[in-house]
């Protein structure tokens, strides 16, 4: 990745949460400035409440920065965009609605025909596997297949930007390492940018080419690490090479875990 | 059984024996003196009531989605249902007369407030990972309300109507034997006044199947076109 555009331009920005009336707030994020590029996979890592997940929704358009300005291709970004898709941590698949018909919502947002949108949803479902339970309803799906379907929401709208919030978070380790292959293979096929949210190391160093690291109190990126490692990264056992051994020992002392230790 | 047992020998004003119950119920559909004021109650029952429910989820909806509605009408609401709605019954007499439409609103009155409070409480308290998500993927107000908050406030709004018809019930009753006599309230009335025990029993067996009915149709709703309710519930926030 050299000298790519940047698409997503992330200026000052600062989120002080319950800041009223002689409250100073807690201060969720300070001053971040960063660059994301056109089609690069960066995860933002770091330990709950370093502002992560608040920085992905500022970014959504789904909570108000406090100071600063988010820049979309050159222009300041105000409230949801339709370029960029958002991939939540509880899923949040409507239970009344199909999984198709689930999957279709952001294009119902972008005001498509009925017709045009099932024909979108279904190759996206196709395109993660699930087209076969397209009629069932989303709460009849194991764990994984929900967050597949959450992926393919995302997906349906051809978004520029993708945001993933913890989206394996609640899965176990067997379905987390599947759907991290799928992630990157789609990634790979389809080269949107993705900010991808997490705080285990490891899927970060498989999935990224960059690792925003962030730390807390008050929630800031304090290095931001390049990942050398070739793609298709499913094909090498990412752990074992030196670069991964590497990072994670870096990430691990940056964020000087050891001391975290209350006991 | 025991009913029976211990009915025989007493006085039949004071309690009838089910036999006797049963038989006057077998005359009354028969000679179709129960079958008019079946249809009498009925018809005052669903146009009250359907009303009710339009109006209630309507004015719901929007007094739980914006806050200026609600600001306006949350006082009367309030004051409205903590009021015995059938103290207004002489009100509506004077206004309204005795007939028909008067019990029409009667029955309305009694079963709108339910449904209305518990639509407001549906709509406020949607899911809020669910109305996320509606925001992030960029759907419109009315999208919103379409895909989102209504069908979440689903479970609440079909409690209202539950609590609703048998409020309603209530509201036909009273209205039926407050006004003019007619439908089985006025039948009630009749034979109450006139001390045909049976008779009434068999009236009141009558009113409590009414109920049971519509409340059985409900669930049916409820697991035919609603079989997410049960298969979610606990799990939403």
């Amino acid at each position: 990745m050299t000298e790519a555009s940047t698409v997503l331009d992330i200026r000052g920005i600062s989120k002080v949460y319950g800041g009223r009336s002689g409250h100073r707030g807690v201060q969720a994020l300070e001053s971040i400035d960063l660059s994301i590029r056109e089609g690069e996979f960066i995860s933002f890592v770091g330990p709950s409440g370093c502002g992560k997940t608040t920085l992905l929704k500022i970014l959504d358009g789904l909570l108000p920065a406090s100071s600063g300005r988010i820049l979309f291709d050159g222009r300041e970004l105000v409230g949801v965009s339709r370029e960029i898709a958002y991939v939540f941590q509880d899923i949040n698949l409507l239970p009344w609605k199909s999984v198709v018909e689930n999957v279709e919502i952001g294009l119902v947002g972008r005001g498509q025909a009925p017709v045009e949108r099932r024909r979108r949803a279904m190759e996206v479902l196709e395109l993660v596997g699930l087209h076969g339970v397209a009629s069932h309803p989303p709460y009849t799906l194991s764990g994984g297949m929900q967050q597949r379907v959450g992926v393919a929401r995302a997906l349906a709208i051809n978004p520029r930007v993708l945001l993933m919030d913890e989206p394996f978070g609640h899965l176990d380790n067997m379905t987390r390492e599947t759907l991290q292959i799928e992630v990157s293979k789609i990634w790979h096929r389809m080269r949107m940018s993705v900010v991808f949210v997490t705080h285990d190391v490891d899927e970060a160093i498989f999935l990224s080419d960059r690792i925003a690291v962030f730390d807390l109190d008050p929630g800031r990126i304090v290095e931001v690490l390049d990942v050398n490692l070739p793609h298709p990264r499913w094909e090498i056992d990412v752990p074992a090479q030196p670069e991964a051994i590497r990072l994670r020992r870096a990430i691990i002392e940056r964020l000087e875990l050891r001391k975290r230790v209350l006991i | 059984m025991a009913w029976q047992l211990y009915a025989a020998p007493m006085n039949p004003i004071l309690l009838p024996t089910p036999i006797a119950v049963l038989a006057d119920f077998v005359a009354l559909v028969s000679d179709g003196t129960l079958v008019s004021a079946l249809v009498d109650s009925f018809s005052e029952l669903i146009l009250g009531f359907t009303i009710a429910v339009i109006v209630g989820i309507g004015l719901g909806v929007l007094m739980g989605r914006y806050h200026r509605f609600e600001v306006v009408f949350d006082p009367y609401v309030t004051f409205m249902n903590a009021t015995p709605l059938v103290a207004f019954i002489p009100l509506l007499i004077i206004w309204v007369g005795i007939e028909f439409p008067a019990r029409v609103i009667v029955v309305f009155l009694l079963s709108l407030w339910p449904i209305l409070i518990n639509t407001v409480a549906g709509i406020k308290n949607a899911n809020r990972g669910l109305v996320e998500v509606g925001t992030s993927f960029g759907l419109s107000e009315v999208q919103l309300l379409r895909w989102v908050n209504l069908p979440s406030a689903v479970p609440y709004i079909l409690a209202g109507i539950r609590n609703g018809i048998a409020k309603g019930i209530v509201g036909m009753i009273i209205g039926e034997m407050d006004m003019a006599l007619a439908g089985l309230g006025g039948m009630v009335a009749v034979f109450g006044d006139s001390f045909q025990t049976s008779k009434l029993m068999a009236v009141i067996f009558c009113t409590s199947i009414f109920g049971v009915v519509f409340v059985g149709l409900l669930g049916l709703i409820e697991r035919r076109w609603f079989a997410w309710i049960k298969e979610t519930a606990g799990s939403q926030k």
